[in-house]
């Protein structure tokens, strides 16, 4: 198991929490350690708990643990909301000087560090965090100089003497324990490497496979918790000749995304839940007029209002069957940060080959957690674009009927049809939400109806032949114990296996990337005595389809807390379920 | 594509199912000899429509087209042109496509100054769904929905232009060929979102607002003097209520369409065959 610590700040929203615990996490990457951060907060811009959480270790982590080592605790609540999770080796770094008075539990250690008032003498009361973080590194043994080099990249932009100012705090927050206290006891120390990694959440992973797969258009309306997707584009995409526009609705922006991919654009939208619900109007005629784009879903706690800043996997039967009427569409989701940043350029790969919606969810926990991954896990070369069967000038004449007209909805074998540009020559046509044509005129005719149907059905069959609907496998491939799971809860998966098998279970995890199309599991789960499917929702919506797909009853394990599943805990759970009958 | 474009090029094979007399086939007719006097082609246009009779144009007239959902027809034509700033995009709608499902579109569309033309084929009555109230429909006008008049007063789309900081409004008479034609033009030419809402009488639901009355009360205004740049005086004639004005009511000369505004130049269907030259720079910006 990863020898790893685990580290937090937390305090009101607005305390500047979040920028604070990024500079920490920047650091430890520099320093060559793997980070993997997770976020509590509030659906709220000041006020009330928030934290951000980092776990690191010189090995790979892929998940949160009920563990905190050292805890920069800005307020009481940081204290009382952690009490699970401190232990008798915890350090808690505050700020004794302030109104508050700290409590806190007599077998951890309290580091009363006047955080304001070395801030000040380093030029600002506004860098009392970064006197903490000094402080951290001091109880970690971990070199200041890293922390140095993530303030630069942070404050590079406002000036060196901003720099300089922060470098001192952090350092007369170190000095101040060193000259304080003696915490050898505690026996903390962060070993570094020459390894070089990148640190990135899951929209960032997303917004740049979209400039990687050549998205220049993106439509979007501000939703918690897709919107990091529409900042990342802001201000990147016009590098590449793009353009980001902030609808006025969610309604507007899909329709938007329409236009440009109609125009010829690669082009994309994001929303969550609710936004998804409004862009169900549009989602049809995307279908039927066979037009390629990407709508991503980053899910939140629903439904209605739910909970914008929390966790769950709930949309999957929205993006499986949302919308009036039978549309073909593919769904996928990513099952990790450098998978978002994957399974994005294949989304716009597939809407292009196959003139279709794809839709791309991912869930809260995802788009917020950053992780660390060598470079190389994004490599630019690897990313391959189809365009699929876009026409030019030249290729159009094959396509039109005997008047001349551009069959733009032309019935073929792999369901497939050309797709003719604005100024192409000879290719102008039209598309419409009515059933159509192959000229892609409106018609009612019962024969023609039933072909374009079935033109329509037959491009999934065409991918479903041509694609690789595979999935991840870890574990045991020999275990009688399967566990099947979707989107974000592999990396928890991946470490839970590691509890299993010190107490000497054997597990085989299949993480599933794709729903529609789905890989045939049918082969793995007759080989399996015990078949539990993990995801975060209450009623099992994957683990539904799995029963459907083999027509077998299978154990579930759903959370619907809004927190993501954690290693330890997935652990425990899975030992549970296997002791447990399948339900009938 | 050739320049000897004749606007029956914009023309399909299709024959409209509007009514025998529906004011649609003469703003129709405006729309396509406009763009062909403007100098486009079929293979370089796109023809956004929304739902109702207005929506069906897409299939009479040959271009590209999309025939989009109720009311959404302006963000496929914004998107049409931040895609393709090359590409002449006209929208058109009608009164319930555009003031009532799509109200919210038609003021962000307006402020947003995007370089296309929006043709809304006004007349007053939801025709296709056989005759309720629409958003322009008179307080008294009884309808099957509305037997004593909707008891509210109509939306003044032009007002709502003007409010939203249109940079060119204007109204036309589909029945008066030439100044249509011309108004709908002059729509195409300027720089930035042309608006042009067309009374465009329904003769089977609607037996008020007729090609009679705007006949008869049809003011021109060219035959005013009316100064279309002239801010205040495009205010008065469009908060004018006892009349029905036809013309170009108002137009910024200094218009900067969205495009120009937010540097959006390049034709965005070009994109290279991999993962762009430089884009191993996006990650490493997360050193």
């Amino acid at each position: 198991m990863a020898e790893d610590l685990n580290w937090a700040v937390g305090g009101e929203a607005g305390d500047g929490i979040d920028s604070t615990g990024k500079i920490f996490a920047q650091a430890l990457a520099r320093a060559g350690r793997h980070v993997f951060t997770s976020k509590d907060f509030a659906s709220r811009i000041r006020g009330g708990y928030t934290a951000y959480k980092i776990r690191t270790s010189v090995e790979e982590v892929q998940s949160v643990v009920d563990r905190l080592d050292i805890l920069v605790a800005l307020t009481q609540r940081t204290i009382d909301e952690n009490l699970d999770e401190l232990h008798d080796g915890s350090a808690i770094i505050y700020d004794g000087e302030r109104s508050w008075e700290a409590e806190i539990p007599d077998e951890m250690t309290a580091v009363d560090v006047p955080l304001k008032s070395l801030a000040e003498d380093a030029g600002g009361a506004i860098m009392r965090n970064i006197v903490a973080l000094g402080a951290a590194c001091e109880i970690t043994g971990f070199d200041v100089e890293y922390l140095d080099e993530a303030l630069e990249k942070r404050f590079g932009g406002k000036g060196s003497q901003i720099v300089e100012n922060n470098k001192e705090a952090a350092r007369l927050g170190q000095e101040y324990v060193a000259e304080n206290y003696d915490l050898e006891h505690l026996g903390y120390s962060v070993e570094t490497t020459d390894n070089d990694y990148v640190l990135l959440n899951g929209n960032e992973a997303i917004g740049m496979g979209a400039i990687a797969a050549g998205c220049r258009f993106y439509a979007g309306y501000p939703i918690t918790p897709a919107t990091s997707i529409m900042e990342y584009l802001t201000g990147r995409i016009e590098d590449y000749g793009g353009h980001v526009v902030q609808a006025e609705d969610e309604l507007s922006a899909i329709n938007m995304a329409l236009g440009g991919a109609r125009a010829g654009a690669r082009a994309m939208t994001a929303t969550s839940g609710a936004g998804i619900d409004l862009m169900t109007e549009t989602f049809g005629l995307v279908a039927t007029s066979e037009t390629p784009l990407v709508i991503a879903d980053v899910q939140r706690s629903g439904p209605s209002t739910g909970m914008p800043t929390k966790q769950e996997q709930g949309d999957l039967n929205m993006a499986l069957y949302g919308g009036h009427g039978e549309v073909p569409r593919f769904v996928i989701t990513p099952t990790s940060i450098t998978e978002c940043f994957w399974k994005t350029v294949e989304a716009f790969n597939l809407a292009e080959k196959y003139q279709t919606p794809v839709f791309l969810v991912s869930d809260l926990a995802m788009s917020v957690t950053e992780q660390t991954f060598p470079p190389e896990a994004f490599d630019m070369d690897d990313v391959e674009i189809d365009r699929g069967k876009l026409v030019d000038d030249d290729e159009v004449d094959e396509w039109l009927d005997a008047q001349g007209h551009f069959r733009a909805h032309a019935v073929t074998d792999d369901g497939v049809s050309p797709r003719a540009i604005p100024g192409t020559v000879d290719g102008a046509h039209m598309s419409t939400g009515l059933e159509h044509d192959e000229l892609g005129r409106r018609t009612e005719d019962q024969d023609e109806r039933v072909r374009q149907v079935d033109k329509r059905y037959r491009k999934v069959e065409t991918a479903q032949e041509e694609e690789d609907w595979d999935y991840r496998e870890f574990g045991d491939e020999d275990a009688d114990n399967l566990i099947i799971s979707w989107g974000s809860n592999e990396g928890a998966l991946v470490e839970a296996l590691d509890y299993l098998e010190e107490d000497g279970i054997d597990v085989r995890v299949i993480s599933v990337p794709y729903i529609f199309p789905r890989p045939d599991l049918s082969e793995e789960i007759e080989a399996a005595d015990d078949v539990i499917v993990v995801e975060c929702n209450a009623t099992g919506q994957f683990a539904d389809l799995i029963e459907h797909d083999v027509l077998t009853r299978v154990k579930r394990i759903n959370k619907y807390t809004g927190v993501r599943f954690k290693a330890d805990e997935l652990a425990e759970q899975i030992t549970e379920q296997l002791s447990a009958e399948v339900p009938a | 594509m050739s320049s000897d474009v004749r606007f029956t090029d914009f023309k399909s094979d299709k024959q409209p199912t509007w009514c025998p007399g529906c004011g649609d086939f003469g703003t129709m007719n405006g729309m396509m000899k406009a763009l062909a006097e403007t100098g486009n082609d079929p293979d370089n246009t796109f023809v956004v429509a929304g739902i109702g009779c207005s929506g069906k144009i897409g299939t009479y007239m040959h271009s590209y087209a999309l025939h989009g959902v109720h009311g959404r027809a302006l963000p496929v034509g914004t998107g049409v042109k931040m895609a393709r700033p090359d590409i002449e995009v006209m929208v058109a709608g009608g009164d319930g496509d555009g003031y009532s499902i799509g109200a919210g579109h038609f003021v962000h569309a307006v402020r947003r100054n995007v370089d296309m033309s929006y043709v809304v084929m006004d007349n007053r009555i939801y025709g296709l769904t056989k005759g309720q109230a629409s958003p322009t429909s008179r307080s008294d006008f009884e309808t099957s929905t509305t037997p004593e008049g909707p008891k509210q007063p109509p939306v003044n789309p032009l007002a709502l232009a003007l409010a939203s900081g249109a940079s060119f409004i204007a109204q036309s008479f589909a029945s008066d060929a030439l100044r249509h034609q011309e108004i709908v033009q002059k729509a195409i030419e300027h720089d930035g979102f042309g608006f042009v809402n067309v009374f465009s009488p329904c003769v089977t639901f609607n037996d008020v607002d007729t090609y009679d009355y705007f006949r008869d009360n049809l003011v021109d205004l060219q035959d005013e003097g009316h100064d279309p740049n002239d801010y205040e005086a495009a205010k008065e004639v469009i908060l004018d209520s006892d009349k029905e004005y036809q013309g170009v009511m108002y137009q910024d000369e200094n218009s900067v369409p969205y495009h120009e505004k937010h540097g959006v130049t390049e034709d965005m269907s070009d994109i290279p065959d991999g993962a762009p030259e430089d884009a191993m720079d996006l990650v490493r910006e997360f050193y």
